[in-house]
């Protein structure tokens, strides 16, 4: 019952898996199921030999058609070496199967097949190699170092338990005992791969996973072989281990996540993560550890080589030690720069600020003298114009000599507003506030256009009330009106009107100065208070301006806490509005 | 007309000085010239006028120099000063009226702004 609602909660997940690499997910099964069909069939027979190859030969063949099917042209070697190194294991098998059934005896030791098994590994190697580098991280010179830790305590177990040994038994000539000690020689290799695979770069797919479980498989059922050489014999339950490594081989290569197996790492140099931590702290430990084992199981002690490869791992580890110190060093070093650096633009900054304040200053200046140098010049005109006109009676020459008169202030009037202008780029708009009546500077400013406004033929009215005072510096407020109301009639044409409205609301002014002018564009409004900005439409009619007045007229309004706006329908006219807060 | 009183105008733009000197005879006063700040102090201290007007960017000595020259000698003591500057910025008017002048004039001037000044400080 139990396994039954198992099975029915299992089976979904399954099925998901199998949907997501179906043929590998196929492949696995099969695979599992022929191995358990192979321990059925009767023991050291033919059948069970030949069984034994074809299970292998189609792992073979699997992974190459694997490695085709998910891999692009160009990507596909370190599968074609696992398919070639496992392709010289089958021949093995094969060529110990051809003998079991034809010659019904093993083959001699060594033989052709030993050869095809040894040149199977270093492919496998290699192939493990190659997925290795196309991961990244793996030429820096700590990788390298991890290499030989790992490659040194992996040797120096090997030699100790699984070489060394062979030394001590009978064989037939001095060859076959090499071609013996060669298998766990080779291990050497394929161990170290693995290692590397496991604190490998890069992320961990299925067939990830499946590689790493089937190159296990294979160490393991070497090692357990070579401890267990003089009792082994065709069909032993090591056999399982050799099989399943062959399926879950193949299993790795048919599962689509091959294809991304290989996805670069970013960083150059392996970090040290724990499990490779892990790895290396075990690795340095052989020496004394394989030390201990032999002597608590009063097995012969390998003085010589266990002293010679504590040496190399602690000389190894050492080089590993120092690359890291110097690496911190070396990051000290550029901390340091770096923060000279800084400071070198930090004061640089500081030298380039003083100069913009100097540059300031000189511009001040500048503006400044410009200023009076014009105003000199117009001094003497004015004043002696202003002479000539009391002193003239010939109506035509007192025409003559107003224009003279008119012109000369509207440079005076330019003069200042230029000056304004540039000294309100330092930001300097600075108030000699006093209690001001908006009332009388309102009608001031409105007598005093009034002549402008005939003269434009321009109909000029006005709608002041009482309102409270505010605290604001009289000649910037009569700048300002004056700015809005001149604006207005320049802007109106023959027989249109202008009016000014000065009204109290809670709190606030209200100053408003319409037109019945040509209106201004909703495009234009957003920069009609920018500094020298002109409106089309005054370009094309040639109106007179510098596009200054109402770049001042903000300046004057913002200085006073107020808000300026515009409210216009072009052809209909145009509307002001100030609003100035109450003096408390 | 020897009665009228004295008043010293300095300014090293020739066209301004005589326009200045002009107004202030057709308004009735005597006048003394002096074309830079120097000359001006040589005039103040030797004709003693009752008032100075003086222009502040000078050749030798400004007008600011001129003023406190003036102001530091006792025997001038009375002597009305006004400055009269192309210079018109906030800053330049408080540096002259903190410097001792009785009033400060923007050019260009209208004729009746100076004259009512000048008549002003000297009670006439």
């Amino acid at each position: 019952m139990t396994s039954s609602s198992l099975t029915s909660r299992a089976v979904p997940a399954v099925a998901a898996r199998v949907r997501s690499a179906p043929a590998a997910w196929a492949f696995l099964g099969t695979g599992l199921l022929a191995i358990a069909v192979y321990f059925l069939l009767p023991a050291h027979g033919d059948a069970q030999s030949i069984f034994y190859v074809v299970i292998g030969f189609s792992s073979v063949v699997a992974i190459y058609v694997g490695s085709s099917r998910n891999l692009p042209r160009g990507e596909r070697l370190p599968w074609q070496l696992f398919a070639f190194g496992l392709l010289g294991q089958v021949a093995g098998d094969a060529i110990f199967a051809i003998y079991e059934v034809s010659l019904n005896r093993e083959p001699p030791s060594p033989s052709i097949a030993d050869a095809f098994y040894l040149a199977g590994y270093p492919l496998l190697a290699l192939g493990v190699l190659l997925i290795l580098r196309k991961l990244g991280g793996q030429t820096s010179r700590a990788a390298i170092l991890d290499t030989l830790v790992i490659f040194s305590a992996v040797a120096l177990v090997q030699w100790v338990f699984f070489i060394d040994p062979y030394n001590h038994m009978h064989f037939g000539t001095e060859f076959s005992r090499l071609v013996a000690m060669a298998y766990p020689a080779m291990d050497v290799v394929l161990l170290v791969a693995f290692a590397q695979l496991l604190v490998g770069p890069g992320g961990r797919t299925r067939a990830y996973r499946l590689l790493l479980v089937s190159i296990a498989l294979w160490v393991v059922a070497d090692e357990v072989y070579g401890l267990t050489i003089d009792t082994y014999e065709g069909g032993s339950w090591i056999d399982a281990l050799w099989l399943g490594s062959y399926v879950v081989w193949a299993a790795a290569a048919l599962d689509p996540s091959m294809s991304r197996l290989a996805v670069p790492d970013r960083r150059r140099l392996p970090r040290l993560t724990s499990a490779r931590l892990l790895l290396l702290a075990l690795a340095s430990l052989t020496a004394p550890l394989t030390l201990l084992i032999e002597r608590l199981s009063h097995h012969r002690v390998h003085a010589f080589v266990i002293a010679v490869g504590g040496a190399a791992l602690g000389g190894v580890v050492l080089v590993r030690l120092a690359g890291l110190v110097h690496a911190v060093e070396r990051a000290g070093l550029a901390e340091r720069l770096a923060r000279r650096e800084a400071e070198q633009a930090q004061q640089l900054l500081t030298f380039q600020n003083q100069q913009l304040v100097e540059i300031d200053r000189l511009k001040d200046e500048f503006v400044s003298s410009i200023s009076h140098e014009l105003r000199t010049p117009l001094t003497s005109i004015a004043g002696y114009v202003e002479l000539l006109q009391e002193e003239e009676e010939d109506a035509e020459k007192l025409g003559h000599l107003a224009i003279v008169g008119r012109n000369s202030e509207r440079l005076l009037a330019l003069v200042t507003d230029l000056l304004f202008a540039a000294r309100l780029q330092y930001g300097r708009l600075e108030l000699e506030r006093a209690p001001v009546d908006l009332r009388s500077v309102v009608e001031q400013c409105v007598d005093s256009a009034r002549p402008r406004a005939q003269a434009a033929s321009v109909q000029l009215e006005s709608e002041v009330e009482d309102v409270p005072e505010i605290a604001g510096e009289p000649a910037k407020l009569a700048q300002l009106l004056d700015n809005l109301v001149s604006n207005a009639i320049k802007f109106t044409p023959r027989d249109g009107r202008v009016s000014v409205r000065l009204t109290a609301h809670p709190d606030l002014i209200r100053i408003e100065v319409s037109d019945t002018g040509i209106g201004i564009p909703d495009r234009e409004r957003e920069r009609l208070f920018e500094r020298f900005f002109r409106a089309q439409s005054a370009l094309e009619r040639q109106i007179q301006g510098t596009g200054l007045g109402l770049y001042i007229s903000k300046a004057i309004v913002d200085a006073h806490d107020g808000r300026i706006g515009v409210d216009s329908a072009p052809g209909e006219g145009t509307t002001f509005i100030v609003e100035l807060p109450v003096a408390r | 007309m020897t009665d009228a009183p004295l008043v010293l105008c300095a300014d090293d733009d020739e066209d301004i000085l005589s326009l200045v000197s002009l107004r202030l005879q057709r308004a009735g006063f005597r006048v003394a010239t002096a074309a830079d700040g120097e000359e001006a102090v040589e005039i103040a201290r030797t004709r003693r006028p009752a008032l100075a007007v003086l222009d502040v960017m000078m050749p030798k000595l400004t007008g600011y120099e001129v003023l406190a020259e003036l102001r530091g000698d006792e025997a001038l003591r009375g002597l009305k000063v006004i400055l009269l500057s192309a210079r018109v910025q906030e800053g330049d008017i408080a540096l002259g009226l903190d410097a001792g002048a009785d009033a400060y004039l923007a050019k260009p001037f209208k004729a009746q702004d100076l004259v009512s000044k000048v008549e002003e400080l000297l009670g006439t």
